[in-house]
Order: structure tokens, then sequence, then C-alpha cells
């Protein structure tokens, strides 16, 4: 666990009401790396993702305790959560594409960090739809509205809007679950691709798809991490009794 | 007899009675607009549009002194309506969601909706005309702006409800605040909804007498001074078809198609509206 982005230290989430959520969690992230975030509903999986870029934040009544360290500092006490956002992205389960064109939903976070001129803002949005591997497909549609894609086409407008920020870390919240195979497919490779540039959080339900493509798994049940390490050694010879039974299937 | 001819008699049986009640409800529009028509035929003249009152049966007299008191009228009513009812609805379905006094204001305006339009003419009588000592323009379209907010009010909330959470939270994602998230994401979702809900709520005050008899009232001389006495068309209409004479009537029935025709042709563009939005 050498070069890690972000260090996460006993961190605990209260929902309103003083549910905990997460429970005690301790773990690296380590730069450049897809980690997976596996576990059966309600393991709190969602709300540990969330943490990393504030987004509970936008619900009065929550609580944090414990810290993730990013760039030398608590992420959890910053002010500056538009600068954070823009340095940790997040892609949701549904695509969530903005009631604008193609072109505009990927200025929009573009905008939002004061970059107006219209030649660096068509060059930055070629540059991400190319990275989404969405440019093909997009650049004869750019002015139309994105309403208009196909689902998976959604999906990777979603992605390449959130890399047009030049994120350092990509949150994913389930983000292959509403699409097709195929759209699946590309999607995991492009996460494959992306690790290049940024490192990559995917809180996942498909056991495959966590063994496919991520590099470091973490295992969690009822708010607590069971077990954490390489994906390799998760699925192959698990540590803990209870990461067997739920990666085989047995509970779930 | 089969299951399957039973299926289709009682199909047969209920088509039969939906298009006998949707050809019920078009003969009375139709019926309504020509009988409308019929009367008021030989006064729909550009003279209608273009003259003022002249003295009972004097000739070529009109009714434009009652079309710009309406149009005065209805843009103020407009003006206060519209913004009040805009940000209002922003308030319930964006900040107001889970507070009790954000569905406290929904069921009030729920019930404001359907309080009969003449009681909010003499609430404005009373609040607002008897103190000042005199009817008025500004009566009139305080008079229409609350009948209206309501309306637009729950249409706007509606709307907005209508866009999913889940865009809201991928703009927070960005790092944009809320205002903008509102202005630039919520509001462009919303659009043709909350336009379609403004041109209804105009189209439902276009047509109100009530409320504006006891505030508006009537002025029988054509003005713009929204501080004086107003004519409206509805008003008028009602004036003119009380009155002892036939030219009168029969401008009554001119502007009634008029106005009529008005409400039809907003309310088909705000159903184009929704159908153009669909289609994209």
């Amino acid at each position: 666990m050498s070069d890690s982005i972000m260090t996460v230290n006993k961190l605990n989430f209260y929902y309103k009401g003083n549910i905990h959520a997460v429970k005690d969690m301790s773990l690296n992230i380590q730069r450049n790396k897809v980690t997976a975030l596996i576990g059966p509903s309600g393991c709190g999986k969602t709300t540990f993702l969330r943490c990393f870029n504030r987004m509970h934040d936008l619900y009065p009544g929550h609580r944090h305790e414990g810290e993730i360290i990013f760039e030398g500092s608590n992420l959890l006490e910053r002010n500056d959560i538009t600068q954070l956002r823009s340095r940790i992205g997040m892609v949701f389960q549904k695509p969530t594409p903005f009631p604008m064109s193609v072109f505009d939903n990927i200025a929009y976070g573009l905008k939002l960090k004061g970059i107006k001129n219209r030649a660096e803002l068509a060059d930055r949005i070629e540059q991400a739809l190319k990275q989404a591997a969405l440019w093909d497909e997009a650049k004869d549609r750019l002015k139309q509205s994105a309403n208009s894609l196909s689902g998976g086409q959604q999906q990777r407008l979603v992605i390449a809007r959130a890399l047009a920020v030049e994120p350092d870390v990509l949150l994913f919240d389930e983000p292959t679950s509403a699409l097709d195979p195929i759209s699946t497919g590309k999607i995991e490779e492009l996460m494959d691709r992306l690790k290049q540039e940024v490192t990559i959080l995917i809180v996942t339900h498909n056991m495959q798809q966590a063994a496919r493509i991520s590099d470091h798994t973490a295992f969690m049940y009822m708010g607590e991490l069971i077990e954490f390490g390489s994906t390799e050694v998760m699925f192959t010879n698990p540590k803990e009794k209870l990461t067997e039974e739920y990666i085989t299937g047995r509970f779930g | 007899m089969t299951e399957i001819g039973k299926r289709q008699i009682s199909n047969i049986v209920a088509l039969s009675l939906a298009c006998a009640a949707a050809a019920l409800g078009l003969f009375w529009l139709i019926f309504i607009l020509a009988d409308v028509l019929r009367h008021g035929i030989a006064y729909i003249t550009p003279e209608l549009f273009l003259n003022e009152a002249t003295p009972p049966g004097m000739a070529g007299g009109g009714l434009k002194h009652a079309f710009i008191g309406q149009l005065l009228i209805t843009l103020f009513a407009v003006l206060i309506g519209i913004p009040v009812g805009i940000l209002g609805g922003t308030y319930l379905a964006e900040y107001g969601r889970h507070r009790w006094i954000g569905r406290f204001i929904s069921t009030i305006s729920d019930i404001m909706i359907s309080v009969p339009s003449i009681v909010i003419g003499t609430f404005v009588y009373a609040v607002f005309v008897k103190p000042i000592g005199h009817f008025s323009g500004y009566a009139g379209a305080l008079a229409l702006a609350i009948i209206m907010i309501p309306v637009v009010l729950r249409t706007t909330e509606e709307m907005i409800a209508l866009v999913p959470w889940e865009t809201r939270e991928a703009a927070f994602a960005l790092g944009a605040p809320y205002y903008k998230v509102i202005i630039q994401i919520v509001y462009r979702g919303a659009a043709t909804g909350i336009l379609t809900g403004l041109l209804l709520a105009i189209s439902r005050i276009a047509g109100e007498t009530a409320p504006l008899l006891f505030t508006s009232f009537n002025n029988m001389f054509l003005t713009t001074d929204m501080n004086e006495p107003m004519p409206s068309l509805t008003v008028t209409i009602y004036q003119y078809a009380m009155g002892p004479y036939d030219d009168w009537h029969a401008m009554a029935w001119a502007a009634s198609f008029v106005i009529t025709v008005f409400i039809l042709g907003l309310t088909i563009l705000g159903r184009l509206i929704i159908r153009w939005k669909y289609k994209n």
C-alpha cells in the first residue's frame, strides 16, 4: 500500500436520527487504481462512497466522525466544497444528463470553474468526449439535446462531463446497473483506460464486474469493513468466512 | 356465449359510452361558439377593436376601451402573479419540500384554487378599494393576480418536482451551488411545463368577471391610467348584455366570441407546447 491518494481513518457516519451507517472504516485508496466496494444491499457502501465528495452535506441532520486525508488535510473539514467536488467527481447509477445540449452538458462543469472562452471550451469538450469513448458517436450531435442519446451513451456523456474538469478521483455508484451488457462492457473498458489518469472508486452489486475491473476490493457488511485487499486474493483466497460466503453467492 | 364474445361486447359498450361522452362535451363547445358567433357576427369587424364606445343608437361604436383595459389589467395581474407564483412554487418544491410550512402552503393553495372568484373580489374591495376610496385598474389587477398565484404556484411546484432529484445531485457533484442548480438545471428541465401552467393561468383570469366588479369596476371611456376605474371586456359584456339596447346586446355577443376564442387559443397553445415537449 505505497502510493495512496486518500487515507480513510476511523470513519463513522450517522444518518439523521443517529442511524449508524458506516462504522469505524479505515483503509487506503491507491492512486491510479480501481477500488471496488462490494457488499449486500444496505451495507453502507454507497453511504461510504458519498462521504468522499461530501454529498451528505446536502441533507441536514447527518454527521461524520473520523477523517479522510486527501492532499494532506481531512476533506471532511474542508470549506471549499466546490473546489473539492471538482477534484473528486461522481457518476450515478442512472444516467443524469442535464436538460441541455451535449456540448452544454460538458461545458457546465467547466463554466463553474470559470472557463468561458469558446475555443478552450470546445477543445476540452472534445478531449473529454474522446476520453469517455463517445467522440465518434457524438461529434455530429453536439448541439442536440443530451436526452436524445441512448442510455449507455448518456452514461458515457456523464463520465465525460465529470472528466472534463480534470478530477483526481472519480466515484462510481453502480454505474452500469441500468445498462445493457454491451454498454456495460464499453464502460468497463473505459474505466480500465481511465485509471491512467484518475483514481476510481466503484460501488457495484455485480461480483464479476468487481473481479474484472478492480485492483483492490473492500467488502462491507452492516456498515463495517470486513475485508480489504487485492482483488485477486480476495476472489481466490478470502481470509474471512463472511467474504467467501458473499462472493460465492451464499447470501446477499 | 364464448368468453371472447363477452369481451367484445363489453368493449363495444365501453367504447360507445366513451365516444358519446366525448361527443357530448364537444357538442356544447361547438354549440356555444356557433351561437355566440351567430348573434355577434354583425359586430365582429375592425371597428369593434378600433373604435371607442359611441352613445347608444349611434353607429360605428366599438369596444377599444374595453380591450385596452382588459389587456392592461391582465398585464399587471401577470406582472404580480407570475413572479410570486414561480418563486413560491420554487420554494415549495426545493427548499420547503420536507418542511411542514411547505405542505401547509401547498394545501392552502389547493383551497385557494377552488375559492369562488367573487370572494376574492370582495376581499380586494375590503383591503384595497375601500381604504383608498375608489375603484381602480390596480385593484382589478390585484384581484386577478390573487386568483392566478395559487394556480402558477402549484403548477410550478409540480413541474419542478418532476425534475429527477438525481439530476440535481449530479450538478451538486460538479460543485454547483444550489441557486445555480435551480436556475440553470431545474428551470430548464421544467420550462415547458411551467410555461404551459402560465398560459393556463392567464386563460383562467382572462374570463373572470366577478372579481373585477368590485375592483376595477367599469368605465365607458378609454383610459390607460391604472389608478382610475377601468373597463374590462368581461364587465363590459355583463353591462352591455344587461342594457336595454339591441346594438349593445350584439356587441356583447361579439365580445363574448372574441374572449372565448382567445381563451380557447391559449389553451390549445398550452396543449401544443406539451405535445411538442414530448416529441422532443
